[in-house]
């Protein structure tokens, strides 16, 4: 399916900054009441998507509970939280040499959900499992429930239970357009633009320098504000970008050639140039979608996402992974201090591990 | 729990729809007709189990919904709706009164040049935008060119299809019902192209023609045999690729037949465009874009206009609109389709009668046990042959053996795309 202008993608999932905060603190809210009116924020999902919040059993001491009412995460909490898993996601995809797109479709499934569901109610380890799965059949590759279980020592009964949840949250919208393919059209075009002036294994380079940059900008919102295109044009220019002001001696492209020398230097510089100058005549070519001011802002916007991921703090995760714990399941809170005081080894992502 | 539930997802529940009569049993659940009270629109609703099963939601309906999701054209079936409940996925489409293999059974039909032109060239269209979009049908066949009660003709049953164009994708070749295969496919060609449904769709322009299946042949090598004796054995210049194919085995030459003489009753620009649908060599066969373009579609006679064609009618009338389709006797046995519901055609008047018509599906058989209602003497046109004694022709859909391979090929393959 090639056609983004008329997809679904395009129709119902590109929003704005603003809708996307509304979505996020609408979700937090009925979260925060659920806390409130039932001691816990977790759900329970059946098999058939059908889903309701599990009601604090009312024990005697229903009083001592209000008092030690564990606390609900944050709107920021939730975003760190997401932001971590969909690390994860990326982890585990490698982990299972799944080829990008699946790995790109899971992200977008796994934000698509996020916009209508708190982490409060459903635990993004869960979930983010079962979008790996359902991203795996929309993309013909498919993985048993049960070898993606065994694979990440998780118990698959989960994937699959919640896989109806998922497919209804996601609206059974389940093509998804990544930045990949758009970023092979560009370097294609650029391969044409450039002639054979340019040395195509520099390009090459260029080409994985800028899908690095579009995994990290699957990690952002970008994939819900822009169109794969626009995210696409934007790794390319980050990427041209990186090598320019990077010292050489580091770049990708560098590595490419032992040892250097002048020639190659002129090289490089000759191939990035030329990059810029195509990246103008794309952003010029854009009056009919787009005026070349707004392309230039979007691409602007995702930068600034892209830098926003680079500077979060991971600190924080440990607290509020323990909190939310704590809101999801209130009863667990002894267990989840026992299994903090085994995996005390810092702030570090890593003691939210998987198993 | 009330107010804090209004604000969850807004939860499709059946009583929008209302149900109807059961119009068939397919081998992964119940068709249903239902008015859609939204917008008071009649609608088929295909239920699927979704029980403890080892992997989850079925795939077939998994990639009919994620296909017909993108695919808006009125040459393609619409998905109105997908939604679970009370165990089962609900996909709602819009209600199709027949299909064109009824047409084509249908005795008492005389399909003019023109009506044919009206079909084939819907047909076309529909194949065209799929193909536009990147998407094969793989499953082309009289049997799933549904007809709406405006005579529009869609493209349904996207179960076997799917996305093409990732370079070096390998896909299996056991699609399609047998009588509809490509010979590359024939051959075992594991990388191909739109080219296997316009040999379908050929087919199918055929079978338009004839009245009747064109190759039917009885096993894949037969069905090549087939192929061969009517436009004879491929030669090398024709189809240069053809020893490159995994199954390729030389036949022995037979010359061809003149299509002249294949299809005595069409007209040259007619037979021309067959000719080139039946190209052998897939990058020679036309595209169904381009077949929209040729002569055939632009001289005269001009296609009849959809709701001018003629469609099957029911044999009597009947008066009766209280049928039950509780009360079942074992009635004709009609031979039909395995695997897929039988389509029947509810009464064209308008009202809403109640055809009791519940087909149940075997899998391994190819016989059909059709259960008619007692108090409804409304017979469908599915029932012609046996009502004259005739026996038609079975028509091979994929077997289960075939099946067993294919959900193999189809969903355990893992390849890296990019």
């Amino acid at each position: 399916m090639a056609d983004f202008q008329t997809s679904t993608h395009k129709a119902k999932w590109i929003f704005s900054q603003q809708d996307l905060k509304e979505k996020y603190k609408a979700a937090n809210q009925r979260a925060r009441q659920a806390l409130e009116k039932y001691g816990a924020t977790r759900m329970k999902v059946d098999i058939d998507g059908s889903f309701s919040y599990a009601e604090l059993q009312s024990d005697a001491n229903d009083n001592a509970e209000k008092q030690s009412r564990p606390k609900p995460l944050k709107v920021e909490d939730e975003q760190l939280l997401r932001a971590f898993y969909e690390f994860k996601i990326q982890d585990v995809c490698d982990a299972f040499k799944f080829p990008r797109k699946i790995q790109a479709t899971t992200l977008i499934y796994f934000k698509r959900f996020y916009l209508q569901w708190s982490v409060m109610e459903h635990h993004p380890k869960d979930i983010m499992l079962t979008c790996i799965y359902a991203a795996c059949k929309a993309e013909e590759n498919h993985v048993s429930a049960e070898e993606l279980g065994k694979g990440i020592f998780q118990d698959h009964q989960l994937i699959l239970n919640n896989e109806m949840l998922v497919l209804q949250s996601l609206g059974f919208d389940l093509i998804v357009y990544a930045p990949y393919r758009a970023l092979e059209g560009f370097v294609n075009d650029l391969e044409d633009f450039s002639g054979a002036t340019v040395d195509v294994i520099m390009i090459k380079a260029m080409h994985k320098v800028a899908a690095a940059v579009v995994d990290k900008i699957m990690r952002t919102e970008g994939p819900l504000l822009f169109s794969p295109g626009q995210l696409a044009l934007a790794a390319l220019r980050r990427a041209n970008e990186e090598c320019m002001v990077f010292d050489f001696e580091r770049s990708e492209l560098f590595q490419l050639y032992n040892p250097p020398d002048c020639a190659y230097y002129f090289i490089v510089y000759h191939i990035l140039q030329n990059i810029c100058r195509y990246l103008e005549r794309v952003l010029s070519r854009q009056h009919s979608i787009h005026t070349s001011s707004e392309l230039s802002s979007s691409l602007h916007a995702i930068d600034l996402l892209i830098t926003k991921l680079d500077t979060q703090s991971t600190k924080d995760l440990k607290h509020i992974d323990r909190k939310l714990r704590s809101c999801q399941d209130p009863s667990s809170h002894d267990k989840s201090k026992k299994k903090k005081h085994k995996t005390k080894n810092g702030g570090s992502p890593e003691v939210l591990d998987l198993s | 729990m009330g107010e804090v539930d209004k604000l969850l997802l807004p939860k499709k529940v059946a009583d929008r729809y209302l149900k109807g009569v059961t119009l068939g049993e397919g081998t992964y659940g119940v068709v249903f007709k239902a008015i859609d009270t939204k917008t008071d629109q009649t609608v088929a609703i295909k239920k699927i189990r979704i029980g403890k099963q080892k992997e989850g939601v079925n795939f077939t309906a998994l990639r009919e919904i994620k296909l017909l999701k993108e695919l808006k054209h009125p040459n393609i079936i619409e998905l109105i709706d997908a939604f679970p409940h009370k165990e089962n996925l609900h996909l709602v489409f819009e209600f199709m009164e027949t299909d064109m293999e009824a047409v084509i059974r249908d005795r008492n039909i005389v399909l003019s040049p023109a009506d044919i032109k009206s079909y084939i060239q819907m047909t076309l269209k529909g194949l065209a935008f799929c193909h536009k979009k990147w998407v094969l049908h793989r499953d082309m066949k009289p049997n799933n060119l549904l007809i709406g009660p405006r005579g529009q003709l869609k493209l349904a049953d996207f179960g076997l299809a799917r996305i093409f164009g990732s370079p070096d994708r390998r896909f299996t070749h056991q699609v399609f019902a047998r009588w509809y295969r490509a010979p590359e496919l024939l051959f075992g060609a594991k990388q191909y192209g739109p080219g296997v449904d316009v040999w379908a769709a050929a087919c199918i322009f055929g079978e338009l023609l004839l009245r009747r299946p064109f190759l039917q042949g009885d096993s894949d090598i037969d069905q090549l045999g087939k192929i061969f004796a009517a436009f004879g054995t491929p030669k090398l210049a024709q189809w240069p690729d053809m020893v490159y194919l995994p199954d390729y085995v030389e036949y022995q030459n037979v010359p061809g037949k003149p299509l002249r003489a294949l299809f005595p009753m069409a007209g040259d620009d007619a037979l021309d465009l067959l000719s080139r649908m039946f190209a052998y060599d897939p990058k020679v066969r036309i595209s169904a874009e381009q077949a929209l373009e040729h002569r055939y579609f632009a001289s005269g006679p001009p296609p009849t206009e959809p709701v001018l064609l003629p469609r099957p009618r029911p044999k009597k009338e009947s008066g009766n609109q209280k049928t039950s389709n509780l009360s079942h006797h074992d009635g004709l046995i009609v031979l039909s389709p395995p695997r897929k519901s039988r389509r029947v055609m509810p009464d064209r008047e308008g009202h809403e009668s109640i055809v009791p018509q519940v087909d149940k599906m075997d899998d391994h058989q190819s016989e059909v046990r059709q259960r008619t209602g007692e108090s409804n003497d409304r017979v469908p046109m599915s029932l012609d042959f046996s009502i004259f004694g005739m026996k038609p022709p079975s028509r091979p859909t994929i077997n289960s053996a075939d099946r067993t391979h294919l959900k193999r090929k189809l969903d355990l393959e893992f390849q890296p795309e990019d």
